[in-house]
């Protein structure tokens, strides 16, 4: 079982056949520090797609070895992310990776419907893996940065995902703690109808392999103590190792806080697609943006 | 307690002072008959209100003695339903019956703002089968009162029902919510009140009862099927009372049991300030008898 993030960029290391990674208009700092890193530390094979002399310009200020490259010029981002997703598409690359390319043209790309990478019938939202040094283990966190107000089928898509990502760590049944603002049960909140049903969905294995409960506010679902205190008889019990949230507007302030405060790296990636898609915020660490790609490499594995 | 049979409900009258049962328009062949059997058996002592020539003509015919039995003569039918509420309201009689009387009108008086019976509850009904084919009475509801209950509707059934379970001595019902599936299907609400009223009840917001839903009928009285399914259930193959998703699945269950399965029934109507007996015509003697010791053994 990976119980880190460094647990789990050691995992990915030194595969024999490393993943393939295609970078959509790979031309910024921050892109191709993390992406360098991660070649060398023999995680991936990097494939840039971006203009070539602004390539090599970074390259040259962060001091980074253009040979661990292979560069395709592209004229414009839109032709980058039209190529970059063909050569997903094709097979030819393992992982999709976002650039200086805006997030707007980069997921309209990614969710055209014909030519894009989205399974069918799948939701676009976004899992991230959060290593706290406060928390017993890993807490994997949907949806920080794709679906605003999630109904109850793109909740329950957003749990499978988080779930699918939480067993590829080694986590047999996932506990999956749906979170509100308080655990009681009101027809008036529709966030807890939605948990209601999706609890009972897991109950009957519709959704699964976890163990699922909501309402649960962050104390519930984190803090065994809380459980003892309320006394509230939940299987989740203070033992999450997923937290699923109502909102972005929830969930994003709350991966923030952690990272902020809470002294936390992470690993995040966009989930419901063909391929893992790296696709990071600026302002990540630079060992959460090397995370991403390790984490994008455990996903892209095919068997276990 | 585990009750097998409806004539076991007599055990609980044991040790508490007959009831006093008002029957209204009981110039009713069945329902009279009913009555008089039941006061015969010491379980209610009868209040007959309605046309008494007519009575005394239908109890001579049916061989019982009214002797010492306190008879009511009002021959106008919407005289005695109202009649009959407010000896219950005043507290002079326990149980409400409907004999000879339309079940809106006996209501309408039962609902009256001044002098009905209103607790601010819900009326539900609840029905309680004894079938060769189960190990113990089964309860089903709502197969008669609500017609298409909506959440609250169905918490507020839920809760009349365990607390007339409660009262039967059955500590901790098992409630079945009842869906065409066991799955949680976005198409159809049944399934999706079910989740929610299981988990209301895991957060004890519904108390006294354990609460699994969705659960296909077999699933909710066959472990066997249950297990078959792959379903974890502290209710399935268990089940103590089993919730309707609306009235025509309720009915015709209710009939199904009674026309096929010839299952015994005792009915009544919950959450009133008193219990009210309110069989329909096609309801068999023994069958209105097994609602009054019904009713007598839960009325306060």
């Amino acid at each position: 079982m990976i119980t880190s993030l460094d647990q789990l960029a050691e995992k990915v290391k030194n595969k024999k056949q490393k993943p393939k990674l295609a970078v959509t208009w790979a031309q910024d700092e921050n892109t191709l520090g993390a992406v360098e890193k991660a070649v060398k530390e023999n995680m991936i094979e990097a494939y840039l797609y971006g203009n070539r002399s602004m390539i090599e310009k970074t390259s040259t200020r962060l001091g980074l070895d253009i040979d661990r490259f292979n560069i395709q010029h592209v004229d414009n981002e839109v032709v980058a992310a039209k190529e970059t997703v063909r050569l997903v598409k094709s097979g030819e690359v393992d992982i999709l990776m976002k650039g200086l390319i805006g997030t707007d043209k980069f997921l309209r790309a990614i969710l055209d419907k014909e030519n894009g990478l989205m399974k069918p019938g799948a939701v676009l939202s976004y899992v991230c893996a959060i290593d706290i040094p406060d928390y017993h283990k890993l807490l994997f966190v949907t949806d920080t940065a794709v679906l605003p107000f999630p109904d109850l089928d793109q909740k329950v898509a957003m749990a499978e995902y988080a779930i699918g990502m939480a067993v590829k760590f080694g986590i047999k049944k996932p506990r999956v703690a749906l979170i509100g603002a308080s655990e009681k049960m009101s027809k008036h909140f529709q966030n807890a109808v939605d948990y209601a049903i999706m609890c009972k969905m897991a109950e009957r294995g519709q959704i699964s392999p976890c163990i699922m409960d909501g309402p649960l506010d962050i104390f519930l679902a984190c803090d065994k103590k809380s459980v003892e205190i309320k006394g509230v008889d939940t299987p989740v019990a203070g033992d999450a190792d997923i937290l699923l949230f109502p909102s972005l507007e929830a969930c994003n302030p709350f991966y923030k806080g952690l990272m902020l405060f809470g002294r936390g790296e992470l690993a995040g990636m966009l989930t419901g697609t063909e391929v893992p898609v790296v696709l990071m915020s600026r302002s990540e660490s630079e060992k959460s943006k090397f995370y991403c790609i390790a984490l994008s490499c455990l996903m892209a594995e095919k068997n276990n | 307690m585990i009750l097998k049979k409806l004539s076991e409900l007599k055990k609980l009258l044991d040790n508490k002072p007959v009831k006093y049962l008002v029957l209204a328009a009981a110039h009713d062949s069945q329902s009279l008959g009913a009555v008089l059997k039941a006061a015969e058996s010491k379980i209610v002592h009868p209040i007959l209100i309605g046309d008494e020539k007519e009575i005394r003509r239908l109890a001579s015919e049916k061989k019982y003695d009214l002797e010492g039995i306190r008879i009511i003569n009002e021959p106008v039918i919407e005289k005695t339903s109202e009649m009959a509420v407010k000896m219950v309201n005043s507290g002079e009689a326990d149980i409400l019956m409907k004999g000879k009387v339309g079940t809106s009108t006996l209501l309408k008086h039962v609902l009256n703002k001044n002098w009905g019976l209103r607790t601010g509850n819900l009326l539900s009904h609840i029905a309680l089968f004894e079938v060769d084919t189960y190990h113990k009475l089964i309860a089903v509801t709502d197969v008669a009162m609500n017609i298409a209950p909506d959440l609250q509707d169905k918490i507020a059934i839920v809760n009349n029902s365990v607390s007339c379970l409660n009262m039967l001595g059955v500590e901790l019902p098992k409630v079945a919510v009842l869906g065409a599936v066991e799955m949680v299907n976005e198409s159809m609400q049944a399934t999706l009140d079910a989740a929610l009223l299981s988990k209301m009840n895991q957060r004890e917001q519904i108390k006294n009862c354990i609460i699994d839903g969705p659960l296909a009928f077999d699933n909710a009285i066959s472990l066997e099927s249950a297990i078959h399914k792959g379903i974890r259930s502290e209710v399935a193959g268990d089940t103590d009372l089993l919730l309707m998703p609306d009235i025509e699945v309720g009915n015709v269950l209710y009939k199904s049991l009674v026309f096929f399965a010839r299952a015994k029934v005792a009915s009544m109507i919950l959450g009133a300030a008193a219990p009210i007996v309110l069989t329909s015509r096609s309801d068999s003697e023994q069958a209105k008898y097994d609602s009054i010791l019904l009713a007598a053994a839960i009325a306060k």
